[in-house]
C-alpha cells in the first residue's frame, strides 16, 4: 500500500492538474452554452474565440433549438452546464457606434469633418454580455472565462479603431491611401524558462506533480511509524528492548534506519511511476534529469526529515489514536502551507511567511529546483541543510521527551 | 546458600511525578545467589516499578542496587548483560514468527550465526513449540506466546531472571512447562525474582518471599517460616489477606 497507493495519487493528481490546464484531449472539455442574440461580428468573434480553446466547448442549441436566453439560464440554474454566455442584441452596433463617434472626436480635434456635428453626440450606453456562473464554480475558473470574454471584445474594438480611423481619414483626405493590412497585433508572448542547463526545462504536470506528491506519501510514513512505535511501547516490546544492554538512541536509530529504506524505496517507485506510468495514460513523461548527486542527497534529506517528524510524533502522543489524527493532519496542514497544493506565491503575505517554516516547503523547493531549474547539489544545498536540521532537531526532542517523560510505562 | 547477595536494594524509593505517595517507599533487601525469589502483592503494590527499577529501565528516586557487586548507577550497561527480563506484557512482535522474534532479540544480546540458531532450537524443543516456530506470533494461544516470551529472556544465559507474572492468563500445562523449568534452570544456578498473584505457585516455588503493599515491605522470608506458629493460617494466601486485606485494590 505504502508504494501503489501514492503512485494513483500522482496518476491521479496528474491528470486532474493536467485537464485543469486545458492540455488535455478535446473530450475533457467543458461544455459552454452560448447565446448570441447580436448575430454580428462580437458574437461570432467571442463565439470563435471559446470555439478555439481545448477548454471549453460551444453548445449554441439545446433539444435540436437554438438557444435562447430563458433557456441557458434555466440549463445553469437546474446545474445541467456550469457557464451560460449571452451576447445582447444590438452589442456589435452599439460598440461599432462607439467607436466611430469617438474616432471622429479624435479627427474633429485636427479639424477634420465637422466638429460641431460630433461635440453634440454623446457616447451610447455600455452593453452587458451575461455570464451565467453555477454556484460551484471556482472563482479562478469564473475569472478564465471573464478573461477570455474581454479579450475577444478588446481585440475587435481595436480592429474597429484601425479601420474606422482608416475609413474616415480616406474621406476627408483623397489622397490617403488605406493599407491593406489595417491593424496587426505587435505584442506577441513568447514563454521562456531560464534554467542552470543549457538545454531548456519545459514544466508541466508531471514535473510539478510528481515531487509534490512524493513529498506528502513520504511524510505520510508517520502513520506507519507512530503505529510500530506507539505498538512497541504498549505491548511491551520497548520495556524488553531498554533490558537489553543496547542504548535508546541505537534503538531510534535503528528505526530510522528501517524506515529511510521504505521512504527512499517509495521514492523510487514514485519516480518509477512518473517515468512509465504516466505517459501510459497520455500525460506528460516525468523527466529526471542528470543531477543524480542532488536528487539522491534531497530524498534523503526528506525521508530523514519525514521519519524523524514520525519519531517525534510516535513518541509524544500516548496513543495510537492520538499519534493517528494529530500525524495525518499534521501533514496535511504542513502540506497546505508548504506549498505543495497552492503555490505560495498565490498565498496571502502572512501564510507565505508561514509557509517558509514547514520543511514540506524546503522540499518542495529543493525538488523543484532539480526538476524544474536543473539545479545541482549546490542549488539544493540550503533546503537540505535545513532539512537535515529539522530531522536532528526531532531526534533530540524524541531523545530528551522520551528521557524524562516517556520512560516506558511509567 | 551463600550469605553474599546478588542483588543488594539499599532504601530504595520510586516516587512517580504528581504521585501522592512512593510507588515504592524505601525498601531494603537482599537477594542471594541461585535463590527463586518471590515478590508478591496487590495490583499497584509496587512490584513492577520494583523490577523495573532493578532492571534498569527508569531510576529511583532515592536509594541505591548493586547486582552482582556492580552499582546500577554506575555500570548499567554491564547489569544488562547479565539480566533477563520476562516482562508482565507479551513483549513479542505479533507479525513475525516465533523464530524471527527470538532472532531479533538473541542479535540484540549480540548472539549470531549458528550458535543463535542452536540456541533457539534447543528452547524452542524444551518448550514444545518446534513445531509453530515459524507460524506468526500474532496466531499463537496465550501459552504459547507465554512460553516464548520467557525463551526471549533466556536465549542469552542469564545470571539473574526477572520475571514479571510469567504465568498470568495461560493453561494449566503452559504454566506447568513454564514453573518447571524454572526450577530446573535455577538448579543449574540461575538466580530468579519473580513476581506473582498466584500465592500457592509462589509458595512451591519461591525459597523466599517477600510481600509488599503501598510501596512498602511487610513480610519476608521463607513460606513455610511465614506460617511457623501461626496455626489460624493454612497458607501463604491466608497470610497475604490478612497483611494486606481484603478491599479491592485499582
Amino acid at each position: 500500500m505504502l508504494f501503489i497507493m501514492p503512485a494513483v495519487l500522482i496518476l491521479i493528481s496528474s491528470m486532474m492538474q493536467e485537464f485543469a490546464w486545458g492540455s488535455l484531449a478535446k473530450d475533457s472539455s467543458i461544455p459552454v452554452l452560448f447565446v448570441d442574440n447580436d448575430h454580428d461580428s462580437l458574437g461570432t468573434k467571442v463565439k470563435s474565440g471559446f470555439s478555439g480553446s481545448d477548454a471549453f466547448q460551444i453548445i449554441d442549441s439545446l433539444d435540436h433549438k437554438p438557444l435562447t436566453t430563458v433557456m441557458a439560464k434555466n440549463a445553469v440554474k437546474k446545474g445541467d452546464y456550469l457557464i451560460a454566455i449571452v451576447v445582447p442584441k444590438g452589442a456589435t452596433a452599439t460598440m461599432r457606434a462607439n467607436v466611430r463617434l469617438s474616432v471622429a472626436k479624435v479627427l474633429a480635434g485636427f479639424g477634420m469633418g465637422n466638429p460641431m456635428l460630433v461635440n453634440g453626440i454623446s457616447f451610447r450606453d455600455s452593453i452587458n454580455v451575461t455570464i451565467f456562473f453555477d454556484p460551484t464554480v471556482k472563482k479562478a475558473f469564473k475569472n478564465a472565462v471573464i478573461s477570455s470574454v474581454r479579450e475577444n471584445y478588446y481585440r475587435i474594438q481595436t480592429e474597429w479603431v484601425f479601420q474606422n480611423f482608416n475609413q474616415e481619414i480616406a474621406i476627408q483626405m483623397p489622397m490617403y491611401k488605406p493599407p491593406k493590412e489595417a491593424f496587426k497585433e505587435i505584442l506577441k508572448f513568447r514563454e521562456e524558462y531560464p534554467t542552470y542547463r543549457e538545454v531548456e526545462l519545459i514544466p508541466n504536470s508531471s514535473q510539478h506533480n510528481v515531487p509534490a506528491w512524493t513529498i506528502f506519501a513520504m511524510f505520510f510514513i508517520v502513520i506507519p511509524l507512530t503505529q510500530s512505535l506507539i505498538q512497541e511501547r504498549e505491548g511491551g516490546s520497548l520495556f524488553r528492548l531498554l533490558t537489553m544492554p543496547v542504548s535508546y538512541m541505537t534503538l531510534v536509530m535503528a528505526k530510522v534506519g528501517v524506515y529511510l529504506v521504505v521512504c527512499l524505496t517509495q521514492t523510487a517507485a514514485m519516480l518509477v511511476a512518473g517515468i512509465v506510468l504516466l505517459p501510459l495514460f497520455g500525460l506528460p513523461m516525468l523527466v529526471i534529469g542528470d543531477e543524480i548527486p542532488a536528487l539522491f542527497v534531497m530524498t534523503l534529506m526528506v525521508s530523514m526529515a519525514a521519519v524523524g517528524y514520525g519519531l517525534m510524533v510516535g513518541t509524544v502522543f500516548k496513543t495510537h489514536q492520538q499519534a493517528a489524527a494529530f500525524g495525518s493532519i499534521s501533514v496535511i496542514i504542513l502540506a497546505a502551507i508548504g506549498g505543495l497544493w497552492v503555490p505560495i506565491y498565490l498565498m496571502p503575505a502572512s501564510m507565505r511567511a508561514l509557509s517558509l517554516l514547514s520543511p514540506m516547503n524546503w522540499a518542495i523547493t529543493g525538488y523543484y529546483s532539480i526538476f524544474l531549474r536543473g539545479g545541482d547539489l549546490w542549488q539544493v544545498a540550503p533546503q537540505a541543510i535545513k532539512l537535515l536540521l529539522f530531522f536532528l532537531s526531532t531526534v533530540i526532542i524524541t531523545a530528551v521527551y522520551h528521557k524524562y517523560k516517556r520512560p516506558v510505562n511509567s | 546458600m551463600s550469605r553474599q547477595p546478588i542483588i543488594e536494594i539499599r532504601e530504595l524509593t520510586k516516587i512517580y511525578k504528581g504521585a501522592e505517595e512512593p510507588a515504592v517507599n524505601s525498601i531494603s533487601l537482599d537477594i542471594f545467589p541461585n535463590e527463586i525469589f518471590g515478590l508478591l502483592g496487590p495490583n499497584g503494590a509496587g512490584k513492577t516499578t520494583t523490577i523495573s527499577i532493578l532492571c534498569g529501565l527508569f531510576p529511583a528516586t532515592k536509594g541505591s542496587v548493586m547486582i552482582d557487586g556492580i552499582d546500577s548507577h554506575t555500570n548499567l550497561e554491564k547489569i544488562k548483560q547479565i539480566i533477563g527480563v520476562v516482562p508482565q506484557d507479551i513483549a513479542l512482535y505479533p507479525t513475525l514468527t516465533g523464530r524471527e522474534n527470538l532472532t531479533f532479540f538473541g542479535n540484540m544480546y549480540g548472539i549470531y550465526g549458528s550458535e543463535l540458531r542452536d540456541r533457539i532450537n534447543h528452547y524452542l524443543s524444551e518448550f514444545g513449540l518446534e513445531k509453530h516456530a515459524n507460524k506468526v506470533v500474532g496466531k499463537y494461544s496465550g501459552g504459547m506466546k507465554r512460553r516464548v516470551n520467557l525463551i526471549a529472556g533466556l536465549l542469552h544465559g542469564p545470571k539473574i531472571l526477572f520475571l514479571d507474572e510469567p504465568t498470568v492468563g495461560i493453561d494449566v500445562q503452559s504454566r506447568l512447562v513454564i514453573l518447571e523449568y524454572l526450577k530446573e534452570i535455577n538448579k543449574k544456578g540461575v538466580t530468579i525474582v519473580y513476581t506473582s498473584h498466584y500465592m500457592e505457585e509462589a509458595e512451591n516455588l519461591c525459597n523466599r518471599v517477600a510481600i509488599i503493599d503501598r510501596g512498602n515491605i511487610i513480610a519476608l522470608g521463607n513460606p513455610k517460616e511465614l506460617l511457623e506458629g501461626k496455626p489460624e493460617f493454612k497458607n501463604l494466601e491466608n497470610i497475604f489477606i490478612h497483611l494486606t486485606g481484603k478491599d479491592m485494590r485499582d
